[in-house]
């Protein structure tokens, strides 16, 4: 098996255990951790693309714009959740419903 | 094959399983501190060590402090009401049939993928790349940490006395 598909398999994985926190966790923290680590197996996607068509360095321009976006919706998200807390004392998913009609 | 990098990236797998399972929000946020570190070091094996710096101080530094902070401030409550743990425990058996299944299909397939690569010149700098031929990024960027800081500023607005 070459090396590009050994990788590539292993960033597969990586997606795969960030996506199952997703979908199992109800804590907001957690979807956080988990969209982080689907974040990183894209960022290993992109550079590792960029490796093997040999265009690094336009992959790390692209991946320095991704980090940006990435810490600002990290960012955003995290607010929210504190502001959620001290607004209705929980972090869970299911209970931000105060906006349901 | 290139074994250092391959062993870095079962180690992200190994250290991302730990972020999941950790019963602490802490120790979940350090594993993904060291999940940064061990994909700022496969950038560096890459060749990309511009990734590398700025995945290691803004990934594994800021987003790591943030993180932190937001767990110290609602940690009181993620002790009283702590998740049910089946499923999270339930994850190295998920992880290890996705690997058994993807194993038949998915590596013939990226073989296939990597041929359908366009090789570029490889030539350039990253400050070439990022000054000259993308600077319309560089504002997007700007636009996008304005942004950012616009969120902050109207999620927790200034109170001010009537």
């Amino acid at each position: 098996m070459s090396s590009f598909a050994m990788e590539w398999y292993l960033i597969a994985l990586l997606m795969f255990i960030g996506f199952y926190c997703m979908l199992v966790s109800r804590s907001i923290v957690r979807q956080l951790v988990g969209l982080e680590i689907v974040s990183k197996a894209a960022m290993l996607a992109l550079i590792s693309a960029g490796y093997w068509s040999n265009n690094l360095v336009f992959a790390q321009a692209l991946l320095i714009t991704m980090i940006v976006i990435e810490v600002v919706v990290v960012a955003a998200g995290l607010a929210l959740l504190v502001k959620n807390f001290r607004l209705h004392g929980s972090a869970d998913i299911w209970k931000l419903d105060s906006l349901k009609g | 094959m290139n074994d250092p990098r391959l062993v870095l990236f079962a180690l992200t797998a190994l250290f991302s399983i730990w972020a999941v399972m950790a019963r602490s929000l802490l120790t979940s946020a350090i594993m993904l501190a060291l999940v940064s570190v061990t994909v700022s070091l496969i950038f560096f094996d890459y060749g990309a060590p511009w990734a590398g710096v700025f995945e290691l101080s803004v990934c594994a530094g800021l987003i790591t402090v943030l993180f932190i902070g937001a767990v110290s401030l609602i940690r009181s409550e993620e002790e009283k009401h702590p998740e049910s743990r089946a499923r999270f425990y339930a994850l190295p058996l998920a992880a290890a049939i996705f690997a058994i299944a993807g194993w038949f299909y998915l590596p013939p397939f990226f073989a296939e993928m990597a041929g359908w690569a366009r090789p570029g010149t490889g030539g350039g700098t990253i400050g070439l790349a990022l000054w000259d031929m993308r600077r319309q990024d560089l504002l997007g960027q700007v636009l996008m940490l304005a942004a950012g800081v616009f969120v902050i500023k109207s999620v927790f607005p200034r109170r001010t006395e009537k």
